[in-house]
C-alpha cells in the first residue's frame, strides 16, 4: 500500500526553541532575507513556531504552535496553480514544481495557513556560506514559490534505500529536519496508512485538533493540544 | 443627424487626420515620455527582482491586480455602448460607438498586460497557453487564471474585430481621398471595400451577430476576472455574488471612462455638432442607474458579511469600514455613491461638465474599490499570526501611472489617424431600415383626428 | 467593359434600378455601390438572404467540441491530480468551452464577410472614387446589350460611363 506521509505536533511538549526552524533552513537551502525584508514580512520560514500568550509577566501562559504546509489533501493551492506547478503527489504531499513556476502567487493567497514564500530576490549566501548548501535540494531562482515539502528529498532517499534493502520503510526511519532536530520530541513524522505507525497513534489521540478544519482543506498534521498550564 | 450636411459632416470627421497642430505633438511627447518611464521601470523590476515592489507575505497581490481588475472593467464600456445599443436600435448611438469600442480594445490590451506585469518569472508567461511543448505538459484548464487567458484573448479578439469591422467603410472614403503613402496604407486598411448592396448586407449581418456574441463575452470576462478571487478560500472573498458585482462595477466604471473621453474628444476635436447634449444626458443617467446598482450590491454583501458574523469574514470588514482601510473605504463610498448621485439626480448639474465630474469620481471610486477588494482580505486571512499589511513602492506607482498615459496616448494616436466618429454611420441614420421601424397603425399617425 | 452611371440621391437611383431591370438585366447583374447602406430604398435591399447566420452558428460549434476535445484531451493525457478534484473536471473546462464556442462563433463570422464581401479580392473590381462624395453608382459589369443599359441609364439622368 502507498505511503500516507504525515505528521503530528504535541503542543503540549513544544517549547518554541526554534530549532525546527534553523534545521529547516539549513536542509533545504532557505535563505534568510535580511533584516529589512524581513521586516517588510518577506522572511521565508517553511516552518514557524507561532507564539500566542495570556497575561502579563510572570503571570504568563504561553503556547506555542509550528506551522508549516498541511499537505492538505483538498489543496487549495492545487487547482488555483496555472502551470501545475502545485499538484499532488500519490503519497499525499502537495509538490511544488519549481521549473515550472512562473510566479503569479495565486497557490499563496489561495492557502489559508500562509505557509507559502515567494523568492523575492534571488538568493545570496557569500562565501564561505555556500559550503553548507544540501546537494540534494535545489536552489530556487527569482519569481517562484516555495513551500515545506516534508524534507521530500529524505522521503525519497529513505525509500529508494529500503527497496534497495528489499524491505519496507520502517517507521520513524524517515525524519523531516524539523522532527529530527526537535529536542522535545514534538514533532513526530510517518505514514498515517500504516494504523500502527507512531504518527496514526498519536492522530487518533482525543485532544488532536486539524487546523481551520471547517475550510473542508483535510490538512495532514494533527495539533495536539496544549494539556499542562505553564 | 441630418442637420448637418453629408460633405461638412465628412470634412469635420476626417479634420483630425488632415490637419496637426502643435498641440498634437506636444501632448504626445508628454505622454510618451511617462509611458517611456513605465516600460523603463517595468524593465528595471523585471532586472532587480520582483522584491522592487511592495508584495509581501501575505499580502501577495495589490497595485497590479488592481490594476488588472479596473482596466478589464473600464473594457466594458465599448461593449455596453456599441454592442447592446446596436441590438435595441437606440439611433443615438451612431456618434458613439466607435469611441467606445476604441476604449474597449485599448483597456483591453494595457489591462492584458497586467497579468503578465505581476508575474515572478514574466519571460515566461506564455505557459498559460495551450500549445504542445516539449515538456509535454499542457495548462491547467481548473485554474481561474487560465479561464483568464481564454476570456480576455477571446473579448480581445471580439473587440478587436468589433472596432474594425465598421472602420472599413470609412477606411475607403479616406482611400479615396488620399494620395500617394497614404492613399496605400488605408487602401490596405479598407480590404477590398467598394460598397455593393451585398457588402453593406454582409457587413451589417456580420456586426448583428458580433455584437450579440460580444455581449456575453463580456459579461463572462469580468466574471471570471472576478472568479480569480471567489475560489480562493479568503475570507470576503468567497462569496458567489462576485460574478454578477464585478460585471455590474465593470460597466459602471466604463461609463464614466466613456464619457470622460467623449467630453475630452468634443471639445478638442470641435465635435460639439455630433456629440450634443443629450448624449451625455443618455449616458449621465446610465451612469446614475449603475451608481444605484452598484450600491445595492455593496450593500448585500455587506449585510449578509455582517449578518452572518462569521469570525474570519467579520476581520475583514471591520478593518474595511472601522479599521486602517476605513479612510480609504469611505472616499469610495463618496466617490462611487455620494458624488455621482447628487450631480446626476439633478438636472440642473447633469450637464456635460457635471457628468465628467462625476465620471472623475467614479473612477477613483471604482479603482478603490477593486484595491479595497484586494488588499485588506489579503492581509487579513485566517490565521492571525500571520496578518500584514502593505505599502505601495515607487515602482508600482509609476506603472500605474504610465498606464493611465498610455490609454490616454493610445487614444489620442487613434483619433488622429481614424475618425473617431463613424462616418458612414452617422451618414446611414438618415436611411433607416423599414424594418427597424415598422409603418405606425393608421390610429396612432400624429397630426390626425378622425372625422 | 462595365457600364455605369452616377446618381445624386437615392431616388435617383431607384429610377435607374427600375429602368435597368426593364431593359432586361437580371437583378444579379446589377451592381449598385454608395457610401452608406441605403436601407429605405428599395434597391437597397436586393442581395439581402445571406447564410451568414448558419456560417456563425457552425463557427461557434466547432469551438465548442474542439475546446471539449482540448480540456479533456490535455487533462487525459498526463493526469495531475490538483485540489481532490476530478482529472476531467467538467465545471471548469465549461468556461473554456465557452470561450472558444464564442471565438469561433466570431472568427468564422468575419471570415465569411471577408469571403463573401469579395473583400480580399485581387482582380480589380467596378468602383468609382465619385462614390465616396455622396454619387450612388448603378451600373452593369459585364453587359450583353450594351445599347439598351445605356439607354436605361440615360434615362434615369445621368451621363453613361464606360470603364
Amino acid at each position: 500500500m502507498a505511503h500516507k506521509w504525515g505528521m503530528a505536533i504535541d503542543q503540549d511538549r513544544c517549547t518554541g526553541c526554534g530549532a525546527c526552524v534553523t534545521a529547516c533552513h539549513a536542509e533545504n537551502n532557505i535563505p534568510t532575507v535580511g533584516a529589512s525584508q524581513a521586516a517588510r514580512g518577506r522572511a521565508m520560514h517553511w516552518i514557524r513556531v507561532e507564539r500566542y500568550w495570556e497575561g502579563e509577566f510572570p503571570d504568563v501562559k504561553l503556547k506555542f504552535r509550528p506551522v508549516m504546509c498541511q499537505q492538505c489533501d483538498a489543496a487549495p493551492c492545487e487547482p488555483v496553480c496555472p502551470t501545475y506547478a502545485s499538484h499532488h503527489t500519490a503519497e499525499g504531499l502537495n509538490a511544488q514544481v519549481y521549473n515550472r513556476c512562473i510566479g503569479t502567487r495565486y497557490c499563496a493567497n489561495a492557502c489559508p495557513y500562509n505557509v507559502r514564500f515567494f523568492d523575492f530576490f534571488n538568493p545570496e549566501w557569500p562565501r564561505p556560506l555556500d559550503a553548507q548548501l544540501n546537494p540534494d535540494v535545489s536552489i530556487r531562482e527569482v519569481g517562484v514559490m516555495e513551500k515545506c515539502t516534508f524534507c521530500v528529498q529524505r522521503i525519497t532517499a529513505g525509500e529508494i534505500q529500503a527497496e534497495a534493502e528489499k524491505r519496507g520503510v520502517k517507521d520513524g526511519e524517515i525524519q523531516p529536519a524539523c522532527a529530527q532536530s526537535c529536542s522535545a520530541r514534538a514533532i513526530v513524522f510517518g505514514d498515517l496508512n500504516d494504523p500502527e505507525s507512531a504518527v496514526s497513534r498519536l492522530a487518533r489521540q482525543e485532544r488532536g485538533t486539524k487546523l481551520l478544519e471547517e475550510l473542508g482543506t483535510l490538512p495532514k498534521i494533527t495539533y495536539l493540544a496544549k494539556q499542562t498550564q505553564a | 443627424m441630418s442637420h448637418v450636411s453629408h460633405e461638412r459632416l465628412t470634412a469635420d470627421l476626417l479634420r483630425p487626420l488632415e490637419q496637426t497642430s502643435w498641440r498634437f505633438y506636444l501632448l504626445v511627447a508628454f505622454l510618451g515620455s511617462i509611458v517611456a518611464m513605465g516600460l523603463g521601470t517595468w524593465m528595471y523590476q523585471m532586472y532587480m527582482g520582483f522584491g522592487m515592489t511592495g508584495i509581501n507575505m501575505p499580502v501577495y497581490w495589490a497595485f497590479y491586480i488592481t490594476n488588472f481588475v479596473f482596466w478589464i472593467g473600464i473594457s466594458h464600456a465599448g461593449t455596453l455602448i456599441s454592442a447592446i445599443l446596436r441590438l435595441v436600435n437606440a439611433g443615438w448611438r451612431r456618434p458613439v460607438t466607435r469611441c467606445a469600442e476604441v476604449i474597449t480594445a485599448f483597456a483591453l490590451m494595457i489591462g492584458a498586460m497586467f497579468p503578465i506585469i505581476h508575474l515572478g518569472r514574466p519571460w515566461l508567461f506564455f505557459w498559460l497557453m495551450p500549445y504542445p511543448s516539449q515538456r509535454l505538459i499542457w495548462p491547467n484548464f481548473r485554474s481561474p487564471l487560465v479561464w483568464d487567458f481564454f476570456a480576455i484573448s477571446t473579448y480581445l479578439t471580439g473587440s478587436l474585430l468589433f472596432l474594425f469591422l465598421p472602420m472599413i467603410p470609412d477606411f475607403a472614403l479616406i482611400r479615396d481621398r488620399a494620395t500617394g503613402i497614404r492613399r496605400r496604407i488605408y487602401g490596405v486598411l479598407a480590404l477590398g471595400w467598394r460598397g455593393t448592396t451585398k457588402q453593406w448586407h454582409r457587413l451589417e449581418t456580420a456586426m448583428q451577430i458580433m455584437a450579440i456574441a460580444i455581449i456575453p463575452v463580456a459579461v463572462s470576462v469580468h466574471t471570471i476576472v472576478s472568479f480569480d478571487f471567489s475560489m480562493a478560500p479568503v475570507p470576503m472573498w468567497h462569496s458567489t455574488m462576485f460574478g454578477p458585482y464585478f460585471v455590474a462595477g465593470a460597466i459602471f466604471s466604463g461609463i464614466a471612462g466613456l464619457i470622460i473621453a467623449m467630453a475630452s474628444l468634443r471639445k478638442f476635436l470641435h465635435l460639439e455638432a455630433y456629440l450634443h447634449p443629450v448624449h451625455f444626458e443618455n449616458l449621465g443617467k446610465l451612469l446614475l442607474m449603475m451608481s444605484m446598482l452598484w450600491a445595492y450590491f455593496i450593500f448585500a454583501e455587506r449585510l449578509t458579511t455582517w449578518f452572518g458574523n462569521d469570525t474570519g469574514e467579520m476581520n475583514v470588514f471591520y478593518v474595511t469600514q472601522r479599521g486602517s482601510f476605513s479612510p480609504l473605504y469611505w472616499t469610495m463610498v463618496v466617490c462611487n455613491l455620494v458624488i455621482p448621485f447628487t450631480i446626476l439626480a439633478l438636472r440642473w448639474l447633469r450637464t456635460i461638465a457635471g457628468c465628467v465630474v462625476a465620471s472623475f469620481s467614479v473612477c477613483i471610486g471604482m479603482w478603490l474599490e477593486r484595491f479595497l477588494i484586494v488588499v485588506p482580505s489579503l492581509s487579513h486571512k485566517y490565521l492571525t499570526y500571520s496578518w500584514g499589511h502593505y505599502r505601495p513602492q515607487p515602482v508600482e506607482i509609476m506603472i500605474t501611472i504610465a498606464t493611465f498615459a498610455a490609454m490616454t496616448l493610445l487614444y489620442t494616436l487613434f483619433s488622429k489617424f481614424v475618425p473617431i466618429i463613424s462616418i458612414w454611420e452617422l451618414k446611414a441614420g438618415d436611411h433607416p431600415s423599414a424594418a427597424l421601424y415598422p409603418a405606425p397603425m393608421h390610429e396612432h399617425k400624429l397630426g390626425e383626428t378622425h372625422a | 467593359m462595365s457600364v455605369y452611371g452616377l446618381y445624386d440621391n437615392g431616388d435617383a437611383a431607384q429610377l435607374a434600378v427600375d429602368a435597368l431591370r426593364a431593359s432586361g438585366v437580371t437583378e444579379d447583374a446589377i451592381t449598385v455601390i454608395s457610401a452608406e447602406p441605403m436601407e429605405d430604398y428599395e434597391f437597397g435591399n436586393i442581395n439581402r438572404r445571406s447564410r451568414l447566420w448558419y456560417i456563425a452558428s457552425a463557427g461557434g460549434a466547432a469551438g465548442c467540441a474542439g475546446a471539449a476535445w482540448l480540456t479533456r484531451f490535455t487533462e487525459v493525457a498526463w493526469p495531475l491530480p490538483t485540489g481532490n478534484m476530478p482529472i476531467v473536471a467538467w465545471w471548469p473546462n465549461l468556461i473554456v468551452v465557452f470561450e472558444m464556442t464564442m471565438l469561433g462563433a466570431i472568427l468564422s463570422t468575419v471570415a465569411a464577410l471577408v469571403v463573401t464581401g469579395g473583400l480580399a479580392r485581387r482582380r480589380p473590381a467596378l468602383y468609382d472614387p465619385a462614390v465616396s462624395s455622396g454619387k450612388i453608382l448603378v451600373g452593369v459589369e459585364a453587359p450583353r446589350d450594351r445599347a439598351a443599359v445605356e439607354r436605361a441609364l440615360i434615362s434615369a439622368g445621368s451621363p453613361v460611363v464606360s470603364r
